[in-house]
């Protein structure tokens, strides 16, 4: 069984780990507050691999059970917080557990891929079945609207995302994504009835940089920080729109800048080729899982982290908006590199018992 | 999971594996597009991101007196102040204004809100910065009320022959001394930065200035975190020995707004870079202000510098002036002659040293001064005009070039050295003073009582001079004497008339501004025949010319000019021009320019006869009943010439002259001029007292200190 760990895989995502610190570093150094960020994110990166670890040895297939469960307790939760959620900046995405807060949509990602792999597994020879298509599509509304309303674009579109990808992976006729097509377009102005004000502005900004001077200033300078690396970037700490602190949140949603200011453009290809390889073997370790349970997992797992990958590396090329997304891996914060290390985790778990005759 | 199904996987793995793949590509496309083909673009930005070219401004020039006093010199200074761009922008997400909240803290930090004195200080660097209709909008509009009061400002017009004059305007200027509320100080904060933002955002922008080295470490300490605040060295002029030598000096202030363009052609960038704005700070602006350095520094996005990258050019300090001036001297002359007004309470007057041999100037007073350290401290023109113009008697004004005045007997020099030259007399004629003379009139010569009556002072006390020569003339400074030389009488002598007198007045340099190295100087107008038809439409009469002779009628000069004319009598012939800068120094104490002396063409006229111009003066002084004998000094043989000159000062009110006594005489101006040592001179001092009275007893004793105090105590 541990001969299947996908090794390559690990080591990718460790050195990945291992480059967000070396960033980090750079990014924070001159930052008195932010100084010892680097420290912290190593720490995180032993818990994460740790974690990683752990979950790899969990067998997957139990977490067939916990699919159900898991569903309520997401939408037990993402009611709390509609009712008695905390609001900071404008948005009620916490939940006060007394000690800390806790945003239940971090682990809704990881819940919801459990639920519809599933789902969709479970229901599987039924699936071209309008009411099976439809039931599924209810299932994700059902979170998705009140993700929304907290509300919480970003999420929202992540979601949809993932558990898009995993029933467009699992199968469907050509008629029922047509049909989804048009219902959707039909839904359209009706929730853009909804659209949030900072979401339209962030359209906005997108479309018209100068309109918010704010944002626009941070894309500009993440812009001419990439541009300033040139061929091979002007050396790791030495990057002047990083070090003089021209590049904002440079450490999280940034870092790729930094990346691109101080490795150059051989630098940053390296390193997005590290990140599609990641990618790449997650979609292998797809087709090699023994089941549809743990084919549609690896395949979440992978759509997760493509996507955030996708929205932050574009929102730093200035091809998608502004969004606080993350670069998986590399991007400081805690949460969000164990999680990732964990859904990692969890796809190791899936190659590792892809034989089913293995006794090992 | 059937073929189908295995089939559909293998489909799906390929597409998905394509996405991933296109995504890639279109990631690197991407980066290459930004890295490397547009790579030199965002590299420029970046730099220009990172550096700013800084100018340093260069220290200005020391000015010494003869001893190597310093009577100018820079004192170190602090100012804090916003660099626009570095203020936190305003975040359009949010419902609070970031910046106005920064500038609110910082006020806080400098304690304007509770401290009015700060309010007010920084109320007036804020009128600086915006102006004067600005300041009051801004005020008005945040919902605050000002006072004002009205001072008169000049404004630069087109005449109609298209020549720029300046023109006075009555203007209401918003009272600064009172302390604004801190929404007031805030309004004009935001609109003093949302102007520089319109600029270069990085220049900073003052908000408190003079600040002494213990505040500015306080403020920097306190303002570290806050973003876009700097505290700033600025050096401040200092003028140790005050209204001693205000004039002389003159002042530094922002760049007038009139002239900013001008200045502006000659490379001064920053609109509120001081500038010699007169005196010799304006005079030798260039020599003093050096030249600015220019330096590459490197900052981070606070704007704080974090290197210097490159040094564009080192600054080049400004030159130091040597000046003839001796401060000890001046502060004689500014004590006598501030002492002799205070006594007679007239408003001003004029105390002038020179040295006739080369126009090396020794002390120029011009009373009332002023302070000039005021203005280094000051507002701007129209404070700078409104603390001292407060005082009617003008104390910016600087009388000693910029009044003019009749000369009165003082311009007994110019006539009877004419006389001489164009014998109209020879040094031996005698005239005779048998008391008034009366003129026939023009149109009826055979009327008596239309005759014209001309008197000499010494009538008035019942005395006659009786029969003498041009030197007893001068030394009693008779009248008759003069009115004979100028207009003659009829069937009795030929007068120099209206032209010789016009020519030797100029000649004397009436007509000229005499050079002095100061700015203002104003030159009279030399009346003749023409001047009068053209002027008055009238023609010149033989009564013109005799007061023309004596220095009264249409005569007018300045203080300045009636030394020089005092300086060519004393030197044999030479109009020589007044200067005060001898020597420009650079910091290695080598000398860069030497003042060359410039010695007119001798006037044409005989030496031997100009002596005995020379001997009238002597014998004023020193002869029997001379007109000055409290000009001597011991030791030493002074020569003088006194001078009371009737004027009118025209008061539109009463439709004729102020200040007649009850007699309806005229006031008048006292003069007084001299030169020593009667043998070789080398001193000659000029004292002008307005409205100072008859004899001249006024302007004698200013003249006497000057002379004692410099061959007794501080001859070189």
């Amino acid at each position: 069984m541990i001969r299947h760990f996908d090794r390559p895989l690990f080591f990718a995502v460790l050195l990945l780990c291992g480059i967000g610190i070396a960033m980090t570093y750079s990014a924070t150094i001159t930052d008195i507050v932010l100084a010892d960020y680097w420290q912290r994110q190593l720490v995180f990166t032993i818990l994460g691999a740790i974690a990683l670890v752990v979950a790899a040895l969990f067998d997957y297939r139990h977490l067939e059970l916990l699919a159900q469960p898991s569903y309520f307790l997401l939408l037990a939760s993402l009611v709390a917080v509609y009712f008695i959620g905390e609001v900071k900046n404008g948005a009620q995405r916490w939940l006060n557990l007394g000690i800390i807060d806790v945003q239940p949509t971090e682990a809704g990602k990881f819940l919801l891929i459990v639920f519809f792999a599933w789902y969709l597994s479970r229901f599987q020879d039924r699936i071209r079945r309008f009411s099976y298509l439809l039931g599924a599509v209810v299932l994700l509304l059902l979170p998705l609207g009140l993700v929304y309303v907290q509300p919480d674009l970003g999420m929202t579109v992540t979601l949809a995302f993932i558990s898009g990808a995993l029933i467009l992976i699992n199968g469907v006729r050509l008629t029922h994504i047509f049909l989804g097509v048009a219902a959707a377009a039909a839904a359209w102005p009706l929730l853009k009835g909804t659209l949030q004000n900072y979401m339209l502005r962030r359209i906005e900004v997108f479309l018209d940089p100068d309109s918010n001077a704010d944002a626009a200033f941070s894309v500009k300078q993440a812009l001419i920080s990439i541009g300033n690396g040139g061929w091979i970037g002007m050396g790791w700490g030495e990057g002047t729109q990083t070090q003089l602190r021209f590049l904002r949140v440079r450490h999280t949603d940034f870092i790729f800048s930094v990346i691109a200011e101080e490795l150059g453009f051989v630098g940053t290809v390296m390193v997005l080729l590290l990140l599609f390889f990641v990618i790449w073997r997650l979609v292998r370790i797809a087709d090699l899982a023994q089941d549809q349970f743990g084919r549609l997992i690896t395949f979440g797992v992978a759509a997760l982290i493509f996507f955030q990958t996708f929205v932050n590396v574009g929102m730093n090329l200035a091809i998608l908006p502004v969004t606080g997304m993350t670069l998986p891996f590399l991007s400081y914060g805690g949460s969000s590199l164990v999680s990732m290390m964990v859904a990692v985790g969890l796809a190791q778990s899936v190659v590792m018992r892809h034989r089913k005759m293995d006794f090992s | 999971m059937d073929e189908r199904a295995t089939r559909t996987a293998t489909a799906t793995s390929i597409i998905v594996r394509l996405t991933l793949a296109a995504t890639f590509l279109v990631f690197c496309i991407r980066l290459y597009s930004l890295q490397i083909v547009r790579g030199a673009s965002y590299q420029e930005q970046a730099a220009v991101n990172r550096l700013r070219e800084i100018d340093t401004y260069a220290p200005r020039g020391v000015i010494y007196d003869r001893n190597g006093e310093i009577l100018a010199r820079n004192r170190p200074s602090f100012v804090i102040a916003v660099i626009p761009a570095d203020l936190p922008p305003d975040d359009l997400s949010t419902e609070l204004d970031e910046q106005r909240i920064a500038l609110e803290r910082l006020l806080a930090v400098l304690e304007a809100h509770t401290d009015p004195e700060m309010a007010i200080r920084i109320a007036e660097v804020m009128f600086l910065h915006l102006g004067r209709e600005d300041f009051k909008n801004t005020v008005e509009s945040a919902g605050y009320s000002l006072s004002f009061r009205l001072i008169d400002v000049e404004v630069l017009k087109q005449d109609d022959e298209g020549l720029e004059v300046i023109e006075k305007v009555p203007t209401l200027i918003p009272n600064l001394s009172e302390p604004l509320p801190i929404g007031g100080l805030l309004a004009l904060l935001e609109r003093a930065v949302a102007h520089g933002t319109q600029g270069s955002s990085y220049k900073p922008i003052s908000v408190l200035e003079l600040v002494d080295r213990e505040q500015a470490f306080q403020v920097a300490e306190e303002t570290f975190q806050l973003r876009g605040v700097h505290v700033l060295q600025k050096p401040v002029r200092e003028y140790p020995y005050r209204e001693l030598a205000g004039h002389v000096l003159g002042f530094l202030g922002p760049i007038p707004k009139l002239a900013a363009d001008k200045y502006k052609d000659r490379g001064y960038e920053d609109p509120n870079e001081p500038v010699g704005l007169n005196g010799l700070e304006y005079e030798y602006q260039d020599s003093l202000r050096g030249l600015p350095g220019r330096r590459l520094v490197e900052v981070d996005i606070l704007g704080r510098e974090s290197r210097t990258v490159n040094i564009a050019r080192e600054p080049e300090p400004g030159l130091n002036l040597n000046l003839s001036l001796d401060i000890r001297l001046q502060e004689v002359m500014h004590n006598a002659l501030a002492r002799q007004l205070e006594e007679t309470g007239a408003p001003h007057g004029v105390a002038l040293a020179m040295d006739p041999r080369n126009g090396a100037m020794l002390g120029m007073v011009s009373l009332p001064s002023y302070d000039n350290n005021i203005f280094s401290e000051g507002l701007g023109e129209e404070y700078q005009a409104l603390e001292v113009e407060d005082d009617t008697r003008r104390p910016l004004y600087n009388y000693a070039i910029g009044g003019l005045y009749p000369p009165g007997s003082t311009f007994k020099l110019v006539s009877a050295t004419a006389a001489l030259a164009e014998n109209v007399i020879t040094p031996y004629t005698t005239l005779v003073d048998r008391g008034p003379i009366y003129l026939p009139n023009y149109f009826y010569p055979d009327d008596p009582t239309q005759a014209q009556e001309f008197v000499s002072w010494n009538h008035k006390l019942n005395i006659l001079h009786g029969s003498m020569t041009i030197v007893e003339g001068l030394g009693l400074s008779n009248d008759i004497f003069f009115y004979y030389l100028g207009g003659g009488y009829p069937d009795f002598m030929v007068g120099l008339g209206s032209e010789r007198l016009a020519k030797w007045m100029r000649l004397f340099g009436y007509g000229e501004l005499t050079g002095v190295d100061l700015p203002g100087e104003v030159r009279p107008v030399v009346p003749d025949e023409q001047w009068k038809r053209l002027e008055l439409a009238e023609s010149w009469t033989t009564g013109d010319s005799y007061n023309m002779a004596i220095g009264q009628g249409y005569v007018l000069g300045t203080p300045m000019q009636v030394l020089v004319s005092t300086a060519a009598v004393a030197n044999g012939g030479y109009l020589v021009e007044p200067q005060f800068v001898q020597e420009k120094v650079d910091t290695q104490n080598n000398v860069q320019w030497q003042y060359e002396p410039v010695l007119g063409e001798r006037l044409p006229v005989d030496p031997g006869l100009l002596n005995f111009v020379q001997r009238g003066m002597w014998h004023a002084v020193n002869g029997n009943y001379g007109t000055s004998l409290d000009s001597r000094v011991e030791g030493i043989t002074v020569a003088g010439k006194t001078g009371t000159a009737e004027f009118c000062a025209y008061d539109p009110e009463i439709q004729d002259c102020a200040d007649r006594d009850h007699e309806g005489n005229l006031p008048f101006h006292a003069w007084y001029t001299a030169y020593a040592p009667y043998e070789d001179p080398e001193i000659v001092v000029t004292v002008f007292v307005y409205s100072g009275g008859e004899g001249s007893t006024v302007a004698i004793p200013v003249a006497q200190e000057t002379l004692h105090a410099w061959f007794h105590d501080l001859r070189p």
